[in-house]
């Protein structure tokens, strides 16, 4: 299998924040959405797989080639959009487009256009007058326009308005229907991992506390309400992420359930009242509380 | 004539450079035997006259005037097909590296042949005595560092250093507006021809003003405000008749009064001027002489424009011959012409055969030399920007030259 | 530092771009340059003065103009990751903003010390002041490395400014300094040309520390951990 890219052993170390050791892959075609709460090591991986920043140790790959060393090989074929990126305030989306045209065989002008249409952008408008959405929509043209085998977005929907976002993520649902071209991007809005990722990989504190595809993650997921008496302690078992008692009702949240655990309660002397599906949110708060993997 | 389509080759404009160019062998000929310049020119004869002083002076006012007005125009024309870049490529092919190779060559030739002169004419001029006499005590100061005539080139450069500055100054970020510099253009060529043909000179008059009477020829390596002032309105004018040829044919039917004005200004002109010489004008010349020869200037540029229009209009081989030999001729006469003259001053012949043999020999050798080794040759290519040996055909847009 | 690995178009493609962004102000020193040199071709005391005088802080203001808006914008407006995100690699990058400084600092700085030397040369001052000048010249030149380096090296803004003005204010004390040794002023108001062997010192080590400078540069640059 082909990877997108793969990460093995990797550490980086700033003053206040560690991030590490991260073993990670992305299969190409594969869309896969990196969640965590601010600070969590989200951009810092993002750069690295870019060449923004160099890692203190560990093996990175990205579409088979060695980062940094093939760094401007790689780079030809790699789109990366930041929050913290901006363009030239001065010049025109126009002048950027002109720039990455030039140097991006595979520019698509056709598309460009089209999309320009879909942001609702100006093409011929100084770049200091775009306000956030229009900043990050503008990045995205430029990203998408050249046809990037692998597109890294650092908290593309972030801040965005309502409809922003649906622009947004429709021109990148778009992007996933190639099946040669695999998306990297963050974020610590769930619901947006939630619609377009296929893998889902929950980052906290520097480290992976959960990869798995995404229908795997919802399928494994439950929260469970029972009823009795029972102590916490009998339920204290490794697929239990977390118990909450209020009178006589108590409230789990069981990663890998499976029908043998209504046996178990039941057993325990706690009866299973439903059984209901969990969100990504609630996934990744239950995973990130814990601390552990998922 | 119609203003011209986009590609069409302006025979005009190229006749008209071609002429200011040519006229210049007229012009530095006729110095020789002008009372006014006789102190200060190093071929100035025995024998002179006041009607080469009016008619030369009445030459030197519009001349190089009609020569940056050319230039302009083919700048624009440069900008609107091959971009800034394009510009400058072409430009410091065609007016840079001549200038650089040229200028050493020319500037030793005259040093040499004047050196030669002052040991050899049995009637030198004042200047040449002066040199023999710097030569005889030892105390000759090396000749300064001037651009000599091929001053035009150097500030040409500099016309294009400023049209980029001004550009890249009044651009806008947004592709929509269009930039300022446009918008003063366009708002100068809706005025009436009559305000140019008044205002026009009241501008020139303080640059003319700051110098002597005739104006000399700025051509001190360090960049002269007052040359700026005087041609860069007229480098302005042409690059605006490139970019609204509406504008072209406007004063075309002012001409005959044009002309008649500029004579009568120019009689007032001479008539201040005349009965000194250049070496006792004072360091500038008063205010009415240079806002008559301001009038002269743009008024005669204006008349040229109009007869380039009605008679150069058409493509003819001889002129077009001549067109591209004129570079060439320009950048090479002045010490061809000085060697001629420099034999002459001992002859006893009259003033007039004088220069009229100066002339055509001048001539002669330069356009037989263009001929033999120019045309189809390394320095026909530097010079003319056109591909070696190679006629290009007169459908093909050519490179305008300046 | 591989310099095969240089890739050309990317960094004259880098180049054409910094200059589409600062062709404006490009536009305004070479206009003032222009003035400045007309001042000095007016040929009257106090116009040379106003030309010289101009013309000075006309390349003191490219070179921090060259250095601040190249370097140090691109990272406080947050560009630079921008640009970094490019296939470029950090020796391109580098490349292109030595030679983009090339053109906005070391075109005036060619132009003015040549400009100088002609002057004392053609002109009636004195040659001897020849040595004294070019040293000057030598210590914009290292002045401005020193402030080159530290702006591709540091972040820290107020460091950045810091070197730039003491670096250039420092001429004041080195103009004191070589006013010391008598080998090189005793020559001052003559019409003879004496490179003593202070003076070529003082040259050797302005050119070596400027040249050191700028390749220790490129070498810490592509040694960096963090482009963004």
């Amino acid at each position: 299998m082909n990877f997108a890219f793969s990460v093995q052993g990797l550490t980086k170390r700033y003053p206040h924040f560690h991030l590490g050791d991260l073993d990670l892959r992305l299969p190409e075609g594969q869309i896969m959405g990196l969640v965590g709460v601010n600070g969590a090591g989200k951009t810092t991986l993002l750069r690295i797989l870019t060449g923004l920043a160099l890692p203190d140790r560990g093996q990175v790959e990205v579409l088979g080639l060695p980062m940094p060393g093939q760094q401007v090989a790689v780079k030809r074929d790699l789109g990366f959009a930041s929050e913290d990126m901006r363009l030239y305030r001065s010049r025109t989306l126009r002048w950027h487009m002109d720039l990455i045209a030039r140097i991006y065989p595979g520019w698509d002008e056709a598309y460009a256009s089209e999309l320009l249409r879909r942001f609702d952008l100006r093409a011929d408008q100084a770049v200091g007058g775009f306000s956030h959405g229009q900043r990050v929509k503008a990045l995205l043209l430029l990203n998408l326009s050249r046809r990037p085998r692998l597109l890294l977005l650092d908290e593309p929907t972030t801040g965005l308005d309502p409809v922003a976002r649906a622009e947004v993520l429709e021109a990148l649902a778009e992007v996933l229907r190639d099946e040669q071209r695999s998306v990297l991007f963050s974020s610590h809005n769930t619901h947006d991992i939630e619609q377009l990722a296929d893998t889902i990989t929950f980052l906290h504190q520097g480290r992976i506390v959960a990869s798995e595809e995404k229908e795997r993650f919802l399928d494994l997921w439950r929260r469970i309400v029972c009823q009795g008496d029972a102590a916490f302690e009998q339920v204290d078992w490794p697929e239990v992420a977390a118990a909450r008692r209020s009178g006589s009702l108590v409230e789990l949240k069981v990663r890998r359930f499976d029908d043998g655990i209504r046996e178990r309660l039941a057993a325990g002397g706690l009866a299973v009242q439903s059984v209901h599906p969990m969100s990504l949110e609630d996934i990744f708060v239950t995973t990130v509380r814990t601390g552990g993997a998922a | 004539m119609q203003a011209a389509t986009a590609t069409a080759r302006r025979h005009d404009m190229d006749s008209l450079r071609a002429l200011a160019m040519l006229a210049g062998v007229v012009f530095h000929a006729g110095l020789a035997y002008s009372p006014m310049v006789q102190p200060l020119f190093p071929t100035a004869d025995r024998g002179n006259a006041v009607v080469v002083d009016a008619t030369l002076w009445f030459l030197h006012l519009f001349r190089m005037p009609l020569f940056f007005v050319v230039a302009g125009f083919f700048t624009a024309w440069l900008v609107e097909r091959r971009g800034l870049a394009g510009l400058f490529r072409n430009r410091v092919r065609r007016i840079l590296v001549p200038f650089l190779v040229f200028w050493p060559i020319v500037h030793l030739a005259l040093t040499r042949s004047t050196l030669h002169a002052a040991a050899t004419v049995e009637h030198p001029s004042p200047l040449l005595q002066w040199v023999a006499q710097g030569q005889r005590d030892g105390e000759l100061p090396g000749a300064p560092l001037a651009t000599g005539h091929l001053w035009f080139l150097y500030y040409l450069m500099w016309m294009y250093v400023l049209v980029w500055c001004l550009r890249a100054l009044t651009s806008e970020p947004s592709g929509s507006a269009a930039p300022a510099w446009a918008r003063v253009l366009g708002r100068l060529a809706a005025l009436p021809g009559w305000v140019w043909l008044l205002v026009l000179p009241c501008l020139l008059t303080p640059s003319l003003a700051s110098v002597t009477a005739p104006h000399p020829a700025p051509e001190s390596l360090l960049p002269r405000f007052w040359a700026f002032g005087f041609f860069g309105p007229f480098f302005a004018w042409g690059y605006l008749l490139r970019r609204h040829p509406e504008t072209e044919s406007r004063l075309d039917r002012n001409a005959p009064v044009l002309l008649v004005g500029s004579l009568v200004a120019y009689s007032a002109w001479f008539f201040l001027v005349s009965g000194r010489s250049v070496e006792q004008a004072t360091a500038s010349s008063s205010w009415p002489v240079a806002l008559l020869g301001a009038f002269v200037s743009v008024w005669m540029t204006s008349v040229c424009l109009t007869c380039g229009r009605r008679w150069f209009g058409r493509p003819s081989a001889p002129v077009r011959w001549l067109a591209d030999a004129s570079y060439w001729i320009y950048v090479v006469h002045l010490p061809v012409l000085f060697a001629i003259q420099y034999r002459l001053m001992d002859l006893d012949w009259g003033w007039s055969l004088k220069y009229f043999v100066a002339l055509a020999l001048t001539y002669a050798i330069c356009l037989v030399g263009y001929q033999a080794l120019v045309r189809h040759g390394p320095i026909g290519w530097l010079l003319g920007g056109r591909s070696h040996g190679r006629r290009v055909a007169s459908s093909v847009p050519p490179v305008p030259s300046t | 530092m591989n310099v095969g690995a240089i890739d050309i178009p990317m960094v004259r493609l880098l180049v054409a771009k910094d200059w589409k962004l600062f062709e404006k102000q490009l536009a305004a020193y070479v206009l003032a340059g222009m003035v400045a040199l007309a001042f000095l071709g007016n040929a009257k005391p106090w116009s040379f003065y106003v030309g010289s005088l101009l013309l000075l802080i006309v390349l003191v203001a490219a070179a921090c103009f060259s250095i601040s808006t190249s370097l140090l914008v691109e990272r406080k407006e947050q560009t630079l990751g921008f640009v970094m995100s490019l296939p470029v690699s950090p020796l391109d990058f580098y490349v292109a903003k030595l030679a983009g400084n090339l053109i906005t600092f070391g075109v005036p700085f060619v132009v003015l010390s040549a400009g100088t030397v002609a002057v004392i040369l053609l002109t009636p001052l004195p040659d001897g002041l020849l040595v004294f000048a070019v040293l000057v010249f030598g210590h914009v030149l290292l002045a401005y490395s020193v402030s080159l380096g530290v702006a591709m090296a540091v972040e820290s803004e107020g460091w950045n400014t810091f070197v730039m003005i003491a670096s250039m204010v420092l001429v004041n004390p080195f103009l004191m300094g070589i006013g010391q040794i008598p080998a090189i002023t005793d020559h001052l108001q003559t019409d003879t040309i004496v490179l003593s062997a202070p003076a070529l010192a003082i040259l050797a080590a302005q050119a070596l520390l400027s040249t050191g400078i700028v390749v220790l540069t490129g070498w810490v640059h592509c040694r960096k951990k963090s482009f963004y």
